[in-house]
């Protein structure tokens, strides 16, 4: 039997509460008790722990200055690409054999995503993790045969997982994970995750504008501006709601100046469901609102942060183009547009679209 | 230098959409990025441009306020060459 020799952790959810990158400026973030304990006493078995999360790589400083974290994690692997990939650096980097490596997820996705990529790896829960902690799989001795029946036992039923979830493509692994992308105008019920959204998100955030509560239920009452959220949900729950964006519709005296225009104000989705296509869908979604409308044109304002490349990416992928970057537009500031005629890029065929009014 | 060049940027390309490299090496130049042969998303060119600016301290970012460089291999290879140190290319 081949016992495990690094255990690779997830960080938001699994090694604390929270998620890291939304966290307040100051506000600390601790391991949970019971998971802490779980490094160290791998660490005392000569078991190495590390790291892969999907996140920005500046949320590494956390981990590095918390007094219980730093120097815990060998080949760290901190960003916005798929964790499997993350998996394969640390077992090149250690020399360890990818079926000597355990990864503890709290996300059911990243589970699935983890085991259908790497067969090899043992997936585990947290709790499945702690439960499992005394196994011989986590002690380099040996020990009980009941105990290594359960472990048998536990990898039989790793095994039927495995040769149910096996995909030719990630493709495939995002169609049988069943997405469903809700699409439908904010009401006044959704104004508190609104607000808590333009905050709370900076990767794919198309301003970095904060918007207050009072201001949000303005927009959302008002018929001069449309107001889409996007919720997802997959077969292993409901994310919630994780996107939304603010469109001036076309009229007189709006829009720059141009009244057949619609002008998305502020795009903002949540880093918790990247990589999925989520943001390719919803702009496509929106923009076809407009067409429908009557509009010729797209607007999008943007402003260039530090962290939001990806959504001037987004916007190119979708052919806007600068119209205004001068001094009207402002510092870092530019006014994106494209006509509505031409193609689109399309919606990933792994997302159902569900359309509500 | 342009052939260096592109060769490295064929590579990069391989490397951020997951794709092998002689399949981006037989791509004609003009194939577009965004299209479904290449199909790059804003994940994978954000990750594209963050790699090009490490290799060849080009920042498409800060230069290329449109990401016109982002349309075609050719226009990514002559936005990169264009800029890139030359002194990198050199035999000495």
């Amino acid at each position: 039997m081949t016992t495990i020799k690094c255990v690779v952790w997830d960080l938001d959810g699994t090694i604390w509460d929270g998620v890291a990158l939304e966290a307040q400026p100051g506000e600390v973030l601790n391991p949970i008790p019971e998971v802490l304990r779980a490094m160290e006493v791998l660490e005392e078995r000569g078991i190495v722990n590390s790291l892969a999360s999907r996140t920005d790589p500046s949320v590494g400083d956390m981990v590095w200055r918390h007094p219980q974290l730093a120097r815990r994690f060998v080949a760290p692997q901190l960003g916005w690409g798929r964790k499997s990939d993350a998996i394969w650096r640390i077992a090149d980097e250690l020399g360890v054999r990818l079926d000597a490596f355990a990864f503890v997820d709290n996300s059911p996705f990243e589970r699935a995503d983890v085991a259908a990529a790497l067969p090899d790896v043992l997936v585990l829960a947290p709790e499945e993790l702690l439960e499992l902690l005394d196994s011989p799989l986590f002690r380099p001795a040996v020990a009980t045969a009941e105990a290594r029946g359960r472990v048998d036992r536990y990898r039989q039923e790793q095994a039927r997982r495995h040769a149910q979830r096996s995909f030719d493509s990630r493709a495939e692994f995002l169609e049988w994970c069943q997405m469903r992308l809700s699409l439908a105008p904010a009401s006044l019920a959704d104004v508190d995750r609104l607000a808590e959204l333009s905050v709370r998100t900076h990767r794919l955030n198309s301003t970095g504008e904060t918007l207050h509560r009072e201001h949000v239920a303005r927009l959302v009452t008002d018929a001069r501006w449309f107001v889409p959220v996007a919720r997802l949900t997959d077969r292993f729950g409901d994310y919630g709601l994780i996107g939304a964006a603010f469109v001036e519709r076309s009229g007189k005296g709006r829009c720059e100046g141009d009244e057949s225009a619609w002008c998305l104000r502020l795009l903002t989705i949540s880093c918790r469901v990247a990589g999925r296509g989520v943001a390719v869908a919803f702009l496509r979604w929106i923009i076809g609102r407009a067409r429908a409308a009557g509009a010729t044109r797209v607007l999008a304002q943007v402003r260039r942060t530090d962290a939001n490349l990806e959504v001037r990416v987004l916007f190119r992928q979708f052919g806007l183009q600068i119209v205004d970057a001068g001094e009207k537009a402002g510092a870092n500031r530019a006014l994106l547009g494209r006509m509505l005629t031409g193609p689109l890029p399309a919606c990933p065929p792994w997302l159902h679209l569900v359309e509500g009014e | 230098m342009t052939g260096r060049v592109e060769d490295e940027i064929r590579r990069i390309l391989a490397e951020v959409l997951r794709l092998h490299v002689t399949v981006v090496a037989a791509l004609p130049d003009d194939t577009s990025l965004f299209a479904d042969e290449l199909g790059l998303d804003s994940l994978a060119g954000a990750r594209l441009i963050a790699t090009i600016e490490k290799e060849f301290r080009v920042d498409i970012a800060a230069e290329d306020l449109n990401l016109d460089s982002l349309q075609t291999i050719a226009t990514l290879r002559d936005f990169v060459t264009a800029r890139a140190n030359p002194g990198n290319g050199a035999d000495g």
